[in-house]
């Protein structure tokens, strides 16, 4: 049997501000633009893909983030079993999707690591360290950016006003950590 | 006897809050809410400075950011010291010390004050002139000229503070907290705009607050309540958020702007622990209303820097803000009303105003008949013409202007007096409207420069933008931003407003005296000692331009940029070049407004946050190991792992005489690896790489060098072919991120008619190679079920499998030119893995080997590392990697390019292998190749590219480029160095079993 090792060891907790990763959660790049794509997602996820720019759409299970035009990362919303990776969902889109020739689904689980901001502080933490205007963003529930954050890509999902989820690739989750928990410890 | 100058309550300064600080090692007392310039002068201390250039004894002048002369050191010899800090910026607070500058032994008794009485022979540009011949000698000038450059010291010792950066997004952000900026922003934030007000001052209300006077009245109240009142209402509002001490330092195009918000500069030291320090703040504003304001002119006249000499309106300051009188026997010298409203203020406080001199003639004035009824005695008419007292001024003279101006007139009149007030005018603080590329127009009436053509969406009101009354203030300023802000609900209705200024002036820019210019010292820039003769030097030199005079004479070339003598400067050379003002236009204003501290501007990204770094999901595993690590893009990877005592050297040998023996273990988690899906994924390869991709089978290995538009090697990798329409790309570690921006590129633009989509997988895999003789048995054990013969899992081939429950991929590749088996795992499980491949390698000796027997292990068997032995300029003819460009294929990147006339030169460099006469000695990467040595010039073949020494050839081994190497081989070269020369060989690059025996063994 192999052990499992998440990239970030603890979690931190700060007056206004709660950080933890989340995991397993399965996460999907699934890309397509024809039109038998988007039904056929439709269909296998039971909802529909977000075609609005940095929005999101929210299933019971799944979590769907608009990427750019042909491109979406769905995650579950409930975290997995760690001793396997083989997920129901994936095998779905593969045969309805991958094996049609109607797009791309490719397993990025463990390219991503889910971060949980959490916290009237959580927009003062982001303003320290990334250009992008969240006047909007923090008022709009479902709202998606992918910018950077202390120089590194991340992709941000409001959940819900103060509840974030932060997508890092998992060989700067140390970083980014260790640079949040710097900046969080003095806000 | 003390004197007692602390002379009024002010509701600013907290007299029962004592606070004890130092200045030039002496203990003082001041109170909370003083500066160090206010609680200096409440001490009767006016000395606190040397200038420049003469060693003058300098006072202070101002009562804020615009300050030349009170510039001083704190905290010397500390890790918290800085240089050129203004004395009237400094909040005091307990254990504060402060020192003056530019003086040795001390600000009393300074050496170079001998400079002053040298000050003939020390004309502008006297050093250009003088230190120009022999021009050989400028090494020895030099070493003097520096040591007597610079004002403060800087630290030595590390910043102890913390700086950090802050992304501001707002509607509206308004500059300057005065009473134009208050109504400002309580406009536009009541309208609903997100509104930022920022103002440098630790309080709000710029000069109107403390302006409590009969004379200046809104609605019937002294401006300066109702402006408390103002306050006291934006305060509350949600959508304006305000920011005091905060001092905005440039103003970039599209509404960019950089401000300093100071946070813990007025706490005690003890107090500041854990705090940051600075935030800079970097803002995008929808709309910017700057309401900066405006600074007094001095007037310049003959010895018009001695200490004591202040601004009018600083005294002012300091008597009603500060509570502290400037002087016993106060002189006011001035050109228009501003004077009188500091007179004023005096007589209220009870301080002593010993006489007026007004350089124009008759005013009809309510201030100057308030003044009169005061029995202080006003000169009209007169001027100035010279100032006594060396550390302390004690004497003026005086006489009557000329009609015009220009000479004076009747008999000269003396005034003792020990504090001079000196008031010119106004010049309306334009600095960050021009740094935001405004163009400005001049008004001659009061004769200033105004905003005119705004680049942005931005508005300048108040006294930045010439309205200098209250008058003016309050009938434009809520009109402007009506236009500006586009409202229909008015904020305010109408004011009554009672506003006693009279807005005569009688503008001289360089007052008269009774010498001839040459024997005065007029001081236009008071820091760096530019005088009115210097100006003038310089036009008779022929500098016509403002801004050569401006580097000639060096005028407002000081931490303070000239924010008081400018405009004289100007003013002077409009009049001896008789052009007009307008016409000469102004120097070029540049951030940031005030000096900002390193820290400020590099904020949190030092130590670790200076870069990014990258870490493979085994890093800890290396990290226990022992691994030494090497930066490689911005990964961390184990670059080898010594035992014992061992250095670099003898570890790679070990490392690599094991990988050959029996068994090497390498993370290559790093390489780049993209997913690439579609139905036309196939011809997308056809395309990107050199060699042709439609027969690779499902399941098999092909490298692939991928070219730039120019035909040269730009990255390189194996390509797996997942599935019938599904690849697995893998990319250079530094190039993977380039790699998938140019394929998405090429994808979206050049070819959307291809049914491709690319993913990056890099992070989702960890990637373990096996690698050496016993890799097979060692795969074997950890994939039990496996059939892991030849003819099942060939070289170049790979396989789909799981460990327990976990799906992963095994590749028979090798970088090394060993049998070797690349496990490619979820990062999560990549850990586990790596250590269960320790576990069952133990027995046959597995070894954890890093970057660098990676390098010396390819290099055996002459395979190129893009960015080493490539640079750019390598094609793969260069290579000698004729076998992978493909000639039947129509087209791929580069392909036109490698026909091209330079291309196909035979006489390109080429990549050779290079062995040493002497196996024992190592080349040097990087050195130089040659074929004669005594040829002059001498003729560069080529250089290195790689070098080690091989334990598995017992010799040394190198890779170079070289001019025409491919016909060389055999051929013997000369790498000289510095103190000998090696003789080389040029050989074939493929070191080690180049009928491929180990790899399909």
């Amino acid at each position: 049997m192999l052990n499992y090792n998440r990239a970030l060891s603890d979690e931190k907790s700060y007056q206004d501000l709660q950080i933890r990763e989340v995991q397993p959660t399965i996460k999907l790049i699934i890309r397509g633009k024809k039109r038998e794509f988007f039904s056929a997602v439709g269909k296998s996820l039971n909802m529909l893909l977000p075609t609005k720019p940095n929005t999101s759409s929210q299933g019971e299970d799944l979590t769907a983030l608009w990427l750019s035009p042909d491109e979406w990362m769905v995650y579950s919303n409930k975290t997995v079993r760690n001793d396997t990776n083989e997920y129901e969902i994936e095998k779905l889109l593969y045969k309805n999707i991958s094996k049609l020739n109607l797009g791309a689904i490719t397993d990025v689980t463990d390219q991503f690591i889910l971060v949980n901001l959490k916290g009237d502080k959580v927009y003062d933490l982001f303003e320290s360290g990334c250009p992008f205007n969240f006047n909007e963003f923090r008022n709009k529930r479902g709202s998606v950016t992918q910018t950077i954050l202390a120089k590194i890509d991340v992709i941000i999902h409001n959940q819900n006003e103060s509840d974030i989820n932060l997508f890092v690739r998992r060989s700067f989750a140390q970083h980014l950590f260790s640079w949040i928990n710097d900046s969080a410890s003095r806000l | 006897m003390k004197k007692k100058l602390r002379v009024k309550r002010s509701k600013y300064i907290d007299e029962t809050y004592k606070i004890s600080f130092k200045f030039n090692g002496k203990l003082y007392y001041g109170f909370k809410g003083d500066t160090l310039a206010s609680a200096l002068l409440a001490n009767d201390i006016h000395l606190v400075g040397r200038s420049f250039k003469y060693h003058r004894p300098r006072g202070i002048m101002t009562a804020g950011s615009e300050e030349p002369n009170a510039i001083v050191q704190i905290h010397n010899n500390s890790p918290w010291t800085e240089p050129n800090v203004r004395a009237t910026e400094v909040e005091i607070y307990e254990g504060l010390e402060a020192s003056s500058q530019n003086c040795w032994p001390s600000v009393n008794f300074d050496i170079g004050g001998i400079n002053n009485f040298l000050s003939p022979l020390l004309p502008a540009g006297f050093y250009y002139k003088t230190f120009m011949w022999p021009a050989s000698f400028w090494e020895k000038y030099e070493y003097f000229i520096r040591k007597s450059a610079g004002l403060g010291k800087s630290p030595t010792k590390p910043d102890p503070d913390v700086y950090e950066h802050r992304y501001i997004h707002c509607d509206v952000l308004v500059i300057g907290a005065g009473i134009s900026g208050i109504i400002s922003a309580k406009t536009a934030a009541k309208n609903g705009f997100k509104t930022l007000l920022v103002d440098e001052k630790p309080y709000l209300g710029g000069s109107t607050i403390y302006q409590n006077s009969e004379y200046y009245k809104i609605n019937n109240q002294n401006s300066g309540s109702w402006l408390e009142k103002e306050i006291n209402e934006i305060k509350k509002i949600e959508n304006l958020e305000i920011k005091t001490r905060t001092s905005v330092a440039a103003y970039h195009g599209y509404n960019y702007l950089l401000a300093r918000e100071n946070l813990t500069d007025h706490l005690p030291i003890e107090r500041r622990k854990n705090k940051t320090r600075h935030k800079l703040l970097k803002i995008r504003a929808k709309k910017v209303v700057t309401a900066t304001g405006s600074i007094e002119r001095p007037l310049i006249f003959d010895n018009n820097d001695r200490p004591g000499i202040l601004l009018s309106s600083a005294i002012k300051k300091y008597a009603d803000f500060f509570g502290v009188a400037c002087g016993e026997k106060n002189i006011l010298f001035t050109n228009n009303d501003s004077a009188y409203e500091t007179a004023i203020s005096l007589i209220q406080k009870g301080i002593n105003v010993e006489a007026i001199v007004d350089n124009r003639e008759k005013v009809d004035s309510k201030l100057i008949y308030e003044v009169e009824k005061n029995n202080i005695k006003i000169f009209k008419g007169h001027t100035i013409i010279n100032t006594y007292g060396y550390k302390r001024i004690n004497k003026i003279s005086i006489m009557q202007l000329s009609k015009d101006g220009q000479n004076v007139i009747g008999s000269k009149i003396n005034l003792s007096c020990d504090c001079l007030g000196i008031s010119g005018g106004w010049t309306p603080a334009v600095h960050l409207f021009t740094q935001s590329g405004g163009k400005l127009k001049f008004r001659d009436e009061d004769q200033v420069f105004i905003p005119n053509i705004y680049p942005s969406d931005q508005i300048s009101v108040g006294a930045c933008n010439g309205d200098f009354t209250l008058n003016s203030i309050l009938s434009n300023v809520p009109k402007s931003l009506k236009d500006f802000l586009d409202i229909k609900n008015n904020v305010y209705e109408s004011f009554e407003v009672l506003s006693s200024y009279n807005n005569s002036k009688r503008n001289i820019w360089l007052l008269p005296s009774d010498k001839i210019l040459g024997k005065t010292k007029s001081f236009v820039d008071y820091q760096n000692d530019a005088t009115a003769k210097d100006i003038k030097l310089a036009l008779r030199e022929g500098f016509k331009s403002i801004e050569h005079v401006k580097r000639y004479t060096t005028t407002g070339m000081g931490t303070d940029q000239g924010k008081l003598g400018n405009m004289h400067a100007l003013g002077i050379i409009s009049e001896t070049s008789e052009a007009k003002m307008g016409e000469l236009g102004t120097t070029t204003f540049r951030p940031p407004y005030t000096p900002l501290t390193f820290g400020t501007i590099v904020g949190r990204n030092v130590g670790e946050y200076f870069d990014v770094y990258r870490k493979t999901p085994i890093h800890e595993w290396h990290i226990k190991n022992n691994a030494k690590f090497e930066n490689v893009g911005q990964w961390k990877r184990a670059w080898y792992y010594p035992r014992d005592n061992e250095d670099m050297f003898q570890a790679v040998q070990r490392e690599s005489k094991a990988a050959r023996e029996s068994a090497g273990i390498l993370d290559a988690s790093t390489l780049g690896k993209i997913d690439i899906q579609g139905t036309d994924a196939s011809e997308f390869l056809n395309r990107v790489y050199t060699n042709a991709w439609s027969k690779l089978q499902i399941g098999r290995c092909r490298y692939g060098l991928m070219l730039n538009e120019d035909g040269m090697v730009y990255d390189d990798g194996v390509t797996t072919r997942l599935g019938e329409n599904h690849y697995l790309m893998t990319t250079t570690t530094g190039g993977a991120a380039n790699v998938l921006g140019k394929l998405e590129d090429y994808l979206q633009t050049e070819w959307p008619e291809l049914d491709v989509y690319l993913t990056s997988v890099t992070d989702h895999f960890a990637t373990i190679s096996v690698c050496g003789p016993n890799s097979k048995k060692i795969i074997s054990e950890i994939f039990p079920s496996l059939d892991l013969s030849d003819k099942n899992f060939p070289h170049m081939s790979f396989k789909k499998t799981k460990i327990g429950k976990i799906h992963c991929r095994i590749m028979r590749i090798s970088f090394t030119g060993e049998q070797s088996y690349e496990i490619n795992v979820q990062a999560n499980f990549g850990k586990s893995v790596w250590e269960k491949c320790m576990e069952v390698g133990k027995n046959y000796n597995i070894t954890p080997y890093g970057t660098e027997t990676m390098h010396l292990l390819r290099a055996e068997k002459g395979f190129i590392i893009v960015g080493q032995d490539t640079d750019a300029t390598m094609t793969p003819i260069d290579l000698q990697m004729d076998w992978i460009v493909s000639k039947k294929k129509y087209d791929f990147i580069g392909k036109r390019s490698l026909y091209r006339s330079d291309t196909i030169r035979e006489d390109r460099k080429q990549l050779v292998g290079l062995l040493t006469d002497n196996p024992n000695e190592i080349l040097e990467e990087g050195a130089q190749i040659v074929a004669d040595i005594n040829k002059s010039p001498i003729e560069m073949l080529g250089h290195v590219t790689s070098s080690y020494f091989s334990p598995n050839l017992k010799k040394s081994i190198a890779l170079g480029v070289v001019k025409g190497g491919k016909n060389m081989l055999g051929q013997k070269l000369i790498i000289p160095m510095e103190n000998k020369k090696i003789n080389v060989t040029v050989t074939d690059p493929v070191f080690l079993d180049k009928e491929n025996k180990r790899l399909n063994a």
